[in-house]
């Protein structure tokens, strides 16, 4: 590889620490660093007297069923991996951004050169990936040094394997038989769908002991080879021939992977720098506060206009226009996982009522939910000064901003709550429906609570690539602060609910409306203290 | 000399530019002016090798920038309308990758010259992310011009730029071109060419439609106002096919 390519690599990763640094003897910076060291800590230091610590700790399980399991299902993820990235690559292999198409694609670099310079680029990242996955991966391993090993070279692998995959279809495209992707797909997934419903009939079968005699015969050994040798590298343990032998084979895969990749750079080098482009608008598009997901479309249908609902109206509808355009294939993959947790858990065998489901749905709910659909405040960053011009009260518009999101979370919620349902035998209608009636305060209160913070504390949404401590120590202080607000504001809600049922000795019906008026009284709270954050808001300091 | 011979580029069928050829010799000047997706970014950026053409060839210093794209790169110099720079590096570290890229050696003295030229001296070791528009452009027209390329292409150049920046900018392309260097702008400022250019390129609908000296595509339209000269010819040349094709 060019000599300034890797002198460039050594100083951007300089100056990427020396951002870190500056983050870090911030008051800020340090203060989220040390809120995520500590909370990492405490995980860690008291997995030992936490009843279910199994949740987060897959040590605690049987190690030899571990093993067997890893052995089984890693392979099969990975070749799952694989089909999902020819099946759904929209984005380049190797993403360039707009500043290397401008220095390096214009400076005299070959390709290779620059495949190799983000290769080395991705190996650093995964590399550092590898170093925080030490910990999760050594009680399997065995020693940090094969954790490390295991982890960075499927890292690696993943990437390239990708990227390969990808490519190679790129470069067959044009290809008459490429015509044939869709129906070999569908024909996969009635295969899967088949699967699915012939081991859900079949009193003694699940799907995961499907998949494990498909893993086990000779065709799916055949199939999987590659991805076994990466299996094994985690199976290895300390025994020094086996890790070598298998680290020897991950090597020379990765090595033919990033071969091929060289060679099939050459045939898709124009369709990725489009791929390049439509990436990078989505990043910025991100940075903005914008979604990452965007119509392509160049006309679209207006949306009829909402009632002004003396100024909630437009505000809303602003949102309900974006949410269409930019969010509607989130908003259906949401829909869609949520429609499927009745039938996954009635499949594994995990009942919803179950400590891991609940811990599950809870991150999904006050995590994962939020963070991904964003159609509020927190994507309108840089366009408070618009909002901040309008004349309308500021609790009104804090209550446009909010309708759409809280809705659609709560259509997401009522999905899974009538899944469940009508999979789960111990959800009965009542408790269903207590359960709808008391969602939409409690998703209200949620995104009330994010908002706050946000207008309380403006920052960007995505991350300063790798390791952004500050980033990452936020999310989970933010994510323990909304913890701690709604474990509050439910406990209010329980123990008012109680306290009628102690007092009127009646039935459940006036103790739950009791808590539910109580609950919308904690989100008028939350609603008051969120337009308070709005009024306080400054524009011009948000934009540093 | 940059030359470009019956260069078309299709993108799924549609044709950005069509059958293009112009030479640009060492010391002259061409601007190159067209409405909006008239083919001028397209032209420029398959001159630099980051797009291939579809068919066509483009030479730099008489290597092809698609079979010796190396060779060709390294008498480049390329100065986009959004100046993108990496943002973990100062200023100083710009320069100095440039100088390993296009192997120059001893850079310091020249790299400091620049600086001093483009009043960039005392943002040396500043990170470029807390430089405005208009210092990030000046640092792209540095790290561009620190290999004495023999061909240089601008993209809008004067964009954001202050009332020095724009006369510093100016100076030193006048400079660049009596050392030699053949030069292309891409702008929409018609001022800008009647001050800077030797040549003038209008593009519509990816064809040429005009192609000569300044002082002929002046004289055709025969204005004796140089500046409504150079906007009446604009304007006559780019709606010609218009009204044909009424």
């Amino acid at each position: 590889m060019d000599a300034a390519l890797l002198k460039l690599l050594v100083m951007r990763m300089r100056g990427g620490l020396r951002l870190r640094l500056m983050q870090v003897i911030s008051l800020r910076g340090a203060l989220f660093l040390l809120a995520m060291v500590g909370i990492v800590w405490l995980l860690v230091a008291s997995r030992d007297t936490i009843p279910n610590a199994e949740l987060l700790d897959i040590a605690r399980f049987d190690p030899e069923a571990i093993h067997a399991r890893i052995s089984t299902f890693m392979p099969l993820g990975l070749l799952g991996m694989t089909l999902l990235t020819v099946v759904l690559t929209t984005g380049p292999s190797f993403h360039y951004s707009p500043t290397e198409i401008n220095f390096l694609f214009v400076g005299p670099f070959s390709r290779r050169d620059l495949i190799l310079y983000k290769f080395i680029a991705y190996a650093a990242g995964a590399g550092l990936s590898a170093a925080l996955i030490i910990p999760f991966a050594q009680a399997q391993t065995g020693s940090v040094l094969t954790a490390f090993l295991a982890a960075f070279l499927t890292l690696l692998f993943v990437q390239l394997n990708s990227a390969a995959a990808g490519m190679a279809w790129q470069a067959f495209e044009g290809n008459r038989l490429a015509r044939l992707k869709w129906p070999s797909m569908a024909v996969l997934f009635v295969f899967a769908v088949g699967a699915i419903v012939y081991a859900a009939a079949a009193p003694d079968q699940t799907i995961f002991d499907l998949l494990s005699e498909l893993r086990h015969s000779w065709i799916g050994t055949v199939i999987l080879i590659p991805y076994i040798v990466f299996t094994e590298l985690f199976l290895a343990r300390t025994q020094s021939s086996h890790l070598a032998f298998w680290g020897i084979m991950a090597v020379l895969i990765n090595v033919a992977l990033l071969w091929a990749v060289v060679r099939l750079d050459g045939r898709t080098s124009e369709r990725s720098l489009k791929d390049n482009a439509r990436l990078s608008d989505r990043w910025e598009r991100m940075k903005q506060g914008g979604s990452f997901w965007a119509t392509e479309r160049i006309e679209v249908r207006s949306i009829p206009n909402a009632p002004t609902l003396a100024g909630v109206g437009p505000i809303a509808w602003r949102q309900a226009i974006k949410a269409v355009r930019n969010s509607s294939k989130v908003i259906a993959v949401f829909i869609v996982v949520a429609a499927c947790a009745g039938p996954l858990a009635a499949v594994v065998g995990i009942p919803i009522t179950d400590d891991r489901a609940l811990v599950m749905l809870l991150f999904f709910f006050a995590f994962i939910l939020p963070r991904t659909l964003i159609c509020d405040f927190r994507g309108d960053l840089s366009r408070m000064e618009t909002y901040k011009m309008l004349p309308i009260a500021p609790w009104r518009i804090c209550m446009g901003q909010l309708v759409v999101q809280v809705l659609l979370a709560y259509i997401v919620a009522l999905t899974m709550i009538v899944s469940v349902l009508l999979f789960e035998d111990r959800l009965t209608a009542p408790v269903a429906l207590a359960l709808a009636l008391f969602a939409l305060p409690l998703t209200f209160l949620i995104y009330a609570v994010e908002n706050t913070i946000f207008l309380l504390f403006p920052a960007k949404l995505v991350p300063m690539g790798r390791a952004d401590f500050e980033f990452l120590g936020r999310a989970v202080v933010e994510f323990i602060v909304k913890m701690v607000i709604i474990l509050v504001a439910v406990s209010a809600a329980a123990g008012v609910g109680t306290f009628t049922f102690m007092t009127l000795r009646t039935t459940w019906v006036l103790p739950g409306m009791a808590g539910w008026l109580t609950m919308i009284l904690i989100t008028g709270l939350a609603t008051i203290a969120m337009q308070y954050a709005f009024r306080r808001f400054v524009v011009a300091e948000a934009f540093d | 000399m940059i030359k470009v011979t019956n260069f078309s580029k299709h993108y799924n069928g549609f044709a950005a530019v069509k059958d293009l050829s112009f030479t640009v010799a060492p010391g002259q000047i061409l601007g190159l002016v067209g409405p909006n997706g008239a083919g001028k970014t397209t032209t420029l950026r398959a001159l630099c090798g980051i797009v291939p053409p579809t068919s066509g060839h483009l030479s730099i210093a008489d290597h092809d920038i698609v079979k010796a794209p190396i060779a060709a790169k390294h008498n480049l110099g390329y100065i986009p309308d959004d100046p993108r720079l990496f943002d973990t590096l100062t200023v100083w570290e710009h320069l100095a990758f440039t100088a390993a890229a296009y192997k120059v050696a001893d850079f310091e003295e020249s790299a400091e010259e620049l600086l001093r030229s483009f009043t960039l001296s005392h943002k040396r070791d500043t990170l470029v992310h807390n430089l405005s528009r208009g210092m990030r452009q000046k640092v792209a027209i540095a790290c561009a011009f620190l290999h004495n390329p023999k061909a240089i292409l601008f993209d809008e150049p004067l964009t954001g730029l202050d009332p020095d920046g724009i006369r510093s900018i100016q100076q030193a392309i006048r400079e660049r071109a009596s050392e030699g260097a053949a030069i292309i702008i891409s702008s929409h400022l018609l001022s800008l060419f009647e001050t800077l250019c030797t040549h003038l390129m209008v593009l519509n609908l990816g064809e040429c439609r005009r192609f000569g000296t300044m002082s002929d595509v002046l004289a055709e339209f025969g204005q004796s106002d140089s500046n409504s000269a150079l906007e009446a010819a604009y304007f006559t040349i780019t709606q010609e096919k218009e009204r044909g094709d009424v």
